[in-house]
């Protein structure tokens, strides 16, 4: 976007760009970089600040007037929008941040967030970047997935059984003749609980991957992997199970060099604007695990391999319109290349190979928004 | 790559290798160690391959790969040119190391009397039975742990041609169930006239085994000296130094995946030979412990 088309953010217009973020964040920081750079300046409200407020008195999570009390105490401050006037201002929304490693806790501070984003959907406007709606939904690993399989996008496969406790899924692969699976909380960020298993009908023996540790019957989340086996194990994946978790299918992974690699894809307004290859030792691929990130380029794949990932990437974001920005951790199959979603993220968007250089995602985000916010209606 | 492959490569002796596995669908499809000696039997391509590699053949933790070897000895003609073949040749996405099931090469020595190159990924079932094998080059086995069983068929071999010896030696709760003593009667029991790549790797007692190793009959024999992947610290690097200069015929030392220190690694920069010393590792320090890992055994 030219500088001279740029629509100006003024706290007397009250219109613009508004960012809802956590504070200081590195989010935060290079989207308003980004904004800066061409000239727009940006509005934010602190999620800390909201969340803050909602304890107090009468504004409890879902009860859409009241906490809409929560709301405007939040956005007080000089020039800030109240949700009367939303409809002036296009939204991006970051998520919170969570202060809880406990899995337990996590599940229910990501039911409180969605209550959040229903409550944010509710309010008159929804001019949003990323619709909360779909936020909230591709947040559930489970719903997010089975709205990519019914839209017949390649997905990972995920087993519809539910499981209770580790003995019932052990007794299913031994059924199924499964060795191997993944067990993942559905509400989970990131790699929180995700935990890589594998099972031996004949001898009983298990071992499972996972960034988390067992403390009595709790489970916390950490950023290293642990390797369990046996008792240690099984105790594991009992804990795990008392979660809503999906049980997916095991795929072994592209391999480049001696580690094998998966893709975060970031579509954004109908166009792949980075695809960044995260490589890992262990079945599980997550930057927040210090993974190591590669340039795309440097895999080179062949040019029937690249449409197929750009075509099941449109196809996948075709599946929510209401999303204009959406992060796809992306598996290509071993030997064959034959990618699949393995799941979306509405805010997977910092990708620190990124914003130290070029800050590319947030830019583009920047000028979808001010497009937006050009097109709104007097 | 060291030694021999390294010479053989530049030698452009490589010939036609082809990978063979069942991935996780193949499996799903009810393939299986049968099917893929099967598969390998009636590919066309078969007679002009110089090399085999076996990947997966499918619940390779529970089911070992014995079909494929009873059917390369069973077809032993059709597999008369093939001088080189690697069984398990997989990541530990499809199946990690201790957890493949082996199984009993021992019909297998008659059934390829061309054999030159062997090599064997994972012990959990392995044997090699009584070997005696006029031209094996090159038996290599890569696990996390090697039956103490395993390394006595081996200080048995009859293999007058054996030029490179390379085992991984692992840890004992991986199958590895011996010591020290172990590893130094394998060297002075067995009887490789033609050994020059001596390769005793991936254990988490290397300074013990480097000492064995210094000791034995074929440190003055061989020009690859190869002590990479295990738990090998300034104790182990010591005993080269001191060593290895009284040693012309070593030309070359591999000890990459160490724990030496930054001056143990200069000191041993200075030798006149080539030293691989890639990957310095940190001990993983737990409890006022300091923990020393090989590089392969799960």
């Amino acid at each position: 976007m030219e500088r001279g088309t740029v629509v100006q953010c003024h706290a007397d217009r009250m219109s613009g760009i508004l960012l809802m973020g956590v504070g200081g964040g590195k989010r935060r920081y290079y989207f308003e970089q980004a904004a800066a750079q061409k000239g727009i300046s940006v509005s934010f409200l602190d999620w800390g600040e909201l969340l803050a407020s909602e304890g107090e008195g009468e504004s409890k999570p879902g009860h859409g007037e009241e906490g809409a009390l929560a709301w405007e105490k939040a956005w007080s401050g000089e020039g800030a929008p109240s949700r009367k006037d939303l409809r002036r201002w296009v939204v991006k929304i970051d998520p919170p941040e969570w202060e809880s490693s406990r899995l337990s806790q996590l599940e229910e501070l990501t039911g409180r967030y969605g209550e959040w984003l229903r409550r944010l959907s509710r309010l008159p406007g929804g001019n949003f970047l990323n619709h909360p709606l779909d936020i909230e939904e591709v947040l559930d690993k489970r719903r997010c997935k089975e709205r990519l399989a019914r839209e017949g996008v390649s997905v990972t496969k995920m087993y519809g059984e539910s499981f209770s406790c580790g003995e019932e899924l052990l007794a299913f692969m031994r059924d199924r003749r499964i060795g191997q699976v993944f067990v993942k909380p559905v509400t989970g960020a990131g790699a929180a609980g995700v935990s890589a298993l594998r099972f031996s009908p004949k001898t009983g023996r298990i071992v499972l991957y996972t960034c988390g540790i067992l403390e009595g019957e709790e489970i916390f989340n950490t950023k290293r992997m642990f390797r369990l086996e046996g008792k240690e194990g099984a105790a594991f994946l009992d804990s795990l199970l008392k979660l809503d978790c999906a049980v997916e299918r095991w795929y072994g992974k592209a391999v480049f060099g001696e580690y094998s690699y998966d893709l975060r894809v970031i579509v954004q307004g109908g166009r792949i604007d980075y695809i960044l290859p995260r490589l890992s030792k262990g079945p599980i691929t997550n930057l927040h695990l210090n993974n190591h990130s590669m340039e795309f380029g440097d895999l080179r794949l062949d040019q029937g391999t690249m449409e197929g990932i750009r075509e099941l990437c449109f196809k996948a974001a075709a599946c929510y319109p209401g999303l204009k920005s959406i992060g796809m951790d992306v598996l290509l199959e071993k030997r064959s290349l034959r990618p699949r979603i393995i799941e979306m993220n509405a805010q997977g968007d910092l990708l620190h190979r990124d914003v130290y250089g070029e800050n590319r995602i947030y830019g583009r985000q920047i000028d979808i928004m001010a497009e937006m916010l050009k097109n709104l209606p007097d | 790559m060291l030694g021999l492959e390294k010479a053989a490569a530049a030698n452009g002796k490589m010939g036609k290798s082809k990978t063979y596995c069942n991935d996780y669908e193949d499996y799903e499809e009810g393939k299986n160690a049968k099917t893929l000696v099967e598969d390998i039997l009636n590919d066309p391509e078969l007679p002009q391959l110089e090399e085999l590699i076996i990947g997966g053949w499918g619940e390779e933790f529970d089911e070992s790969c014995q079909p494929i070897i009873d059917g390369i000895a069973e077809n032993a003609d059709k597999f008369s040119h093939i001088t080189k073949i690697f069984f398990g040749d997989m990541d530990y996405e499809t199946c990690e190391v201790s957890w493949i099931t082996q199984g009993d090469y021992s019909s297998l020595w008659k059934a390829m009397p061309q054999l030159k190159d062997l090599t064997i990924k994972g012990s959990n079932d392995l044997s090699l039975g009584v070997i005696e094998h006029e031209n094996l080059e090159s038996l290599t086995i890569i696990c996390g742990g090697l039956g103490k069983d395993v390394i006595e068929e081996i200080a048995k071999a009859k293999l007058p041609n054996l030029k490179k010896l390379l085992l991984y030696i692992g840890i004992e709760d991986y199958g590895f169930d011996g010591n020290a003593d172990t590893i130094r009667a394998l060297l002075a029991d067995s009887d490789f006239p033609s050994l020059i790549y001596l390769g005793i790797t991936d254990s988490e007692i290397q300074d013990e085994l480097t000492e064995v190793v210094l000791e034995s009959k074929y440190i003055r024999q061989i020009t690859a000296l190869d002590l990479s992947n295990g738990s090998l610290t300034d104790k182990g690097g010591k005993l080269l130094l001191e060593k290895l200069p009284e040693l012309p015929n070593i030309e070359i030392l591999d000890v990459h995946h160490h724990y030496l220190s930054n001056e143990m690694m200069e000191e041993l920069q200075k030798l006149s030979i080539t030293v691989n010393l890639a990957e310095q590792e940190k001990p993983y320090e737990w409890n006022g412990e300091r923990w020393y890992s090989a590089m392969l055994t799960e």
